[in-house]
């Protein structure tokens, strides 16, 4: 299956590229034992023929067969690419590796002379070394490799920074290995991976040069055939053998093109952290099943029955899987889950804010309006005016090389039409009324001059800069400290009242939400598996997932090695639910029917839970709950 | 806060690793300045017993954590592991003494090596030391992984929690004395939290292992600890069994850490405003002053030094909260 996954990431375009590359090493190898004329045989067929069956490429003035002069040129052209890049590689891996590795003086040194060699013009200084010490093979690959010395060393340089920071390497040497065993074991295969790459777009560039060099006559000499050489050759009778020309160049061509693709495609498989989560494009399939009708309440924001699935060629991934609510002005919604939930994709769901690979169903309507009907286009003069959001990250929510003072603005310009002044006075008031100290002062720095918890602020001031009516927080404090934490809740509370909005606050942190929310969903594998007023979801729990979660969670009041409660085994796979309930395999109380009819969310005295077992309702044991109803 | 002093520290002979006045500097960009991380913070563990190190974002947890295995050594201070001083060893004596102390880290996925199989990664301690026998399968049943299916794997087919037990199997296959547990469960859902924070007391008590345990989640540390050492920007504020910690909080900032615990039950006006001041710059006298609802002109002049004000509870500040 990841054998599938992968080449299908590599795309035709890279096996058509490989093939190529293959084509033209064999038929280089090959050269002398391939049924061809001999490169050097004048009057092989009749001078600047066509293509015929005995010369497919035709002859050159002389009579030459093309295409065994190609073939032969073949050779060169690869054998400087293979050797030059080694060569390259070989002075600058070990260099790059120093330089990166042991970071201070060699670092110093050895970028500094890098950066005095990456500044002579190539071409001329190969042009003039190959003229004074004579045009071989084997000066024109002593040549170009030392010539793609700076580039090697720039690249494992830097690729070695990358991995050398990590915790492995750190953790290597606490258990004692040596920095020779540690570069070798924990460093260089993962400098490998880019390197390879480089190899590829590498030999790219050494043909190239190579073919202007021979071009010139710096290469190679006569009567060895090179593709620089036999275009120079081809020029002087391009009118009447176009084929001379025309042969090596489409050649060299798709040669240099094959290369540079199969190093970009190499290139793009070295983030192991894409591999998993980037979705998979393929055409739509399987559009969720229509929706039931259902009566369209006078509220502020409801979501009935909202799908989110992805089609992956592991199948069908169920992110969200029907999920509906309502909600008012003035409220607070929590919605909680582990990661994997769907919580997040709910949000995005609902905001229209999804990768294309994404199949949405259900609807969404605002003030009675339905949000799925409209256009990206349409939906951008809802989401700032209507629909805030702040997101977990500030530092991404942000542009980094624009002020704080223009991005607080724009908003207020575009949406609300301002005035530049009239913005700016206004950007100053928001800031102000989020709490950031000297706003006016603010608005003139860079978003890498502020503290994570002023940056959050910020996008928050951002969010309601157009006075939106619902503010979704995914996660808005999870990247901050704790006394940070509490101060931004306080914050988006305190806002709530005095601009009379509603909040959607996405957490995995269940006692954020419990002392934020007025109504909680609690969401698993997709699906909403309890609903319900926070102080008694919380207080209460039916559902047994809700009551694991809130037991898992080490308590302050609890003693010191008071042993935590578990829930066993992991999160289903979402491409392949079980058939009936998700959380059945790691639940305490399932039964039979649980794992063969999914449990419907049903609705009791204004909460609602999925579960075949439900936890009763009277259990007046407060052992299990973990907040204090407030 | 901003506590210094050595009063706290526990006679030598009974204590397995004891650090004194341990200072980490970092250079900050030009002009020689420096970032003060870690600015005299002194603690000591005996055999068996897990000590807690909470505080935020900056405070100097992870650094100090880092110069106990020496790596980068600290400025300056001391760190005796059974008597024997790590800060003045060097090359090969002090990779013979490190590898008694292990870590293991907050981020999973950046912890193991991509490229390598599970095996390779557990098994890199006994090949570094050329250890007799192979106890691979063995550490990892101890962390709850089946050896059959795991072993030949790589770190990305693993979920956050199961890689973190991978290094905690890592870790543990040296037998070390002291681990060093930097944030393991911050990256991880509340569910697989709870099973390593359970796992992580099973092992301590099988391999009879010493712990200090970072993280800045009160509660978690809490959990695990038998004392529990609150940090602020590089200094001590107050060192106390857990129980008593959150029961008679007397720094300022415990109790603005406590109340700040959105389930805690602590009234909000010991809630603090603002941010934590620039490390390259701290406040002078108590780092904490600038926060503080309690400062007074006494706190900007003079550092309060660590003191005792119950069994076993140390505080550093001039002005404690009453109701202690």
């Amino acid at each position: 299956m990841r054998r599938g996954r992968l080449s299908a990431r590599l795309g035709l375009g890279f096996w058509l590229a490989t093939g190529w590359i293959l084509l033209v090493l064999l038929a280089a190898l090959l050269a002398d034992v391939l049924p061809l004329a001999r490169y050097d045989e004048t009057l092989a067929g009749p001078p600047r023929s066509g293509p015929s069956p005995a010369h497919p490429f035709g002859t050159d003035g002389l009579g030459r067969d093309v295409l065994s002069r190609v073939v032969h040129g073949a050779r060169v052209s690869l054998g400087v690419g293979l050797g030059a890049v080694l060569l390259g590689l070989a002075i600058g891996a070990p260099l790059g590796l120093l330089a990166g590795y042991r970071r201070k003086a060699a670092d110093a040194v050895i970028m500094a002379l890098n950066d005095v060699a990456q500044a002579f013009p190539a071409l001329v200084f190969a042009l003039a070394v190959v003229a004074f010490a004579g045009a071989n093979l084997r000066n024109v690959i002593i040549v170009l490799g030392v010539l793609g010395v700076p580039s090697w060393v720039r690249l494992v340089r830097g690729s070695t920074l990358t991995y050398a920071g990590r915790e492995f390497v750190l953790a290597a040497r606490v258990l004692g290995a040596r920095d020779r065993r540690i570069l070798w074991r924990e460093v260089v295969p993962n400098v490998a991976v880019p390197a390879s790459s480089y190899a590829f777009i590498g030999m790219a560039v050494v043909i190239v040069a190579e073919g202007s060099l021979a071009f010139l006559g710096l290469s190679v000499q006569a009567p060895t055939p090179t593709w620089g050489g036999l275009i120079n050759e081809g020029r002087t009778i391009m009118e009447d053998a176009p084929n001379v020309v025309l042969a090596p160049s489409v050649v060299m061509f798709l040669t240099v093109l094959s290369f540079n693709l199969v190093g970009d495609r190499l290139r793009a498989l070295t983030d192991v952290r894409e591999i998993g989560l980037e979705p998979v494009r393929q055409a739509v399939a399987a559009v969720p099943a229509p929706t039931a009708p259902h009566p369209v309440r006078d509220c502020l924001l409801q979501a009935e029955d909202v799908r989110t699935h992805f089609v992956t060629p592991r199948g069908l991934v169920k992110a969200v899987d029907g999920v509906s609510f309502t909600l008012e002005r003035g409220r607070t919604l929590a919605v909680v889950g582990e990661s994997g939930s769907g919580k997040s994709m709910l949000i995005r769901s609902i905001l229209g804010l999804l990768p294309g690979t994404a199949v949405r169903g259900g609807t969404v309507y605002l003030s009675g309006d339905d949000l799925t009907a409209r256009s990206p286009a349409e939906m951008r003069s809802v989401l700032g005016p209507r629909l805030g959001t702040v997101f977990q990250d500030p530092m991404t929510a942000l542009n980094p090389v624009r002020t704080i003072g223009a991005q607080v603005t724009e908003p207020l310009r575009v949406h609300l039409r301002m005035g530049r002044r009239q913005a700016r006075e206004e950007a100053v008031r928001l800031l102000a009324s989020v709490g950031i100290p000297d706003p006016a002062r603010t608005l003139r720095r860079y978003p890498h001059q502020l503290s994570g918890g002023m940056r959050q602020r910020v996008t928050i001031a951002m969010a309601l800069s157009c006075g939106p009516d619902v503010l979704f927080a995914d996660e808005p404090t999870t990247a901050l400290d704790v006394t940070i934490q509490d101060q931004v809740l306080r914050l988006l509370h305190r806002l709530r009242e005095e601009r009379d909005m509603a909040v959607v606050l996405v957490s995995h942190d269940l006692s954020v939400v419990a002392r934020w929310a007025d109504e909680v969903i609690v969401m698993y594998a997709g699906r909403v598996v309890e609903r319900g007023p926070a102080a008694e979801v919380f207080g209460r729990p039916r559902m047994p997932y809700t009551e694991a979660l809130l037991q898992a969670a080490p308590r302050l009041t609890d003693p010191a090695h008071h042993r935590l409660r578990v829930i066993s085994g992991r999160p289903p796979d979402l491409a392949d639910l079980p058939a009936g309930c998700a959380f059945r395999a790691r639940c305490a109380y399932a039964g039979d029917r649980c794992a063969t009819e999914p449990p419907p969310l049903t609705e009791v005295e204004g909460r609602a839970y999925a579960c075949w077992h439900p936890l009763p309702s009277t259990e007046t044991s407060l052992e299990g709950t973990h907040v204090d109803g407030r | 806060m901003a506590g210094s002093g050595n009063a706290h520290l526990r006679p030598r002979d009974e204590v397995l690793l004891r650090v004194e006045d341990l200072v980490v500097e970092f250079p900050a960009g030009r002009a020689g300045r420096t970032v003060s991380a870690v600015a005299g913070v002194s603690f000591d563990l005996r055999r068996g017993e897990t000590l807690g190190i909470v505080g935020e974002s900056g405070c100097g947890k992870s650094s100090a954590a880092r110069a106990l295995v020496q790596l980068p050594p600290p400025r300056s201070g001391s760190v005796l592991l059974d008597g024997q001083e790590l800060t003045a060893l060097r090359g090969e004596a002090l990779r013979r003494t490190r590898r008694r102390l292990q870590m293991i880290f907050q981020d999973p996925i950046s912890s193991l090596n991509p490229r390598r199989r599970v095996r390779d990664i557990v098994g890199e301690g006994p090949r570094v030391w050329q250890l007799p026998g192979d106890r691979v399968d063995e550490v990892l049943e101890a962390v709850g992984l089946d050896p059959g299916t795991a072993a030949e794997r790589r770190p990305h087919e693993f979920s956050g929690g199961q890689c973190q037990r991978i290094s905690i199997a890592r870790a543990l296959i040296l037998e070390p004395e002291v681990v060093i547990c930097d944030e393991p469960v911050s990256a991880l859902d509340v569910s697989v939290q709870a099973q390593i924070l359970n796992l992580l007391e099973d092992l301590k008590a099988r391999y009879r292992l010493t712990l200090v345990f970072i993280a800045h989640d009160l509660a978690v540390v809490k959990n695990v600890s038998d004392r529990v050492m609150v940090m602020y920007l590089g200094k001590v504020c107050e060192l106390a069994p857990g129980g008593d910690l959150i029961s008679r909080p007397a720094h300022p900032y415990t109790r603005a850490l406590i109340a700040s615990i959105p389930s805690s039950a602590r009234p909000a006006e010991t809630l603090i405003t603002g941010e934590p001041p620039s490390p390259v710059d701290p406040p002078s006298g108590c780092r904490f002053r600038t926060r503080c609802p309690r400062a007074t002109d006494r706190c900007s002049l003079e550092e309060p030094q660590i003191r005792q004000i119950g069994e076993d509870h140390w505080l550093a500040c001039h002005n404690p909260a009453p109701n202690h």
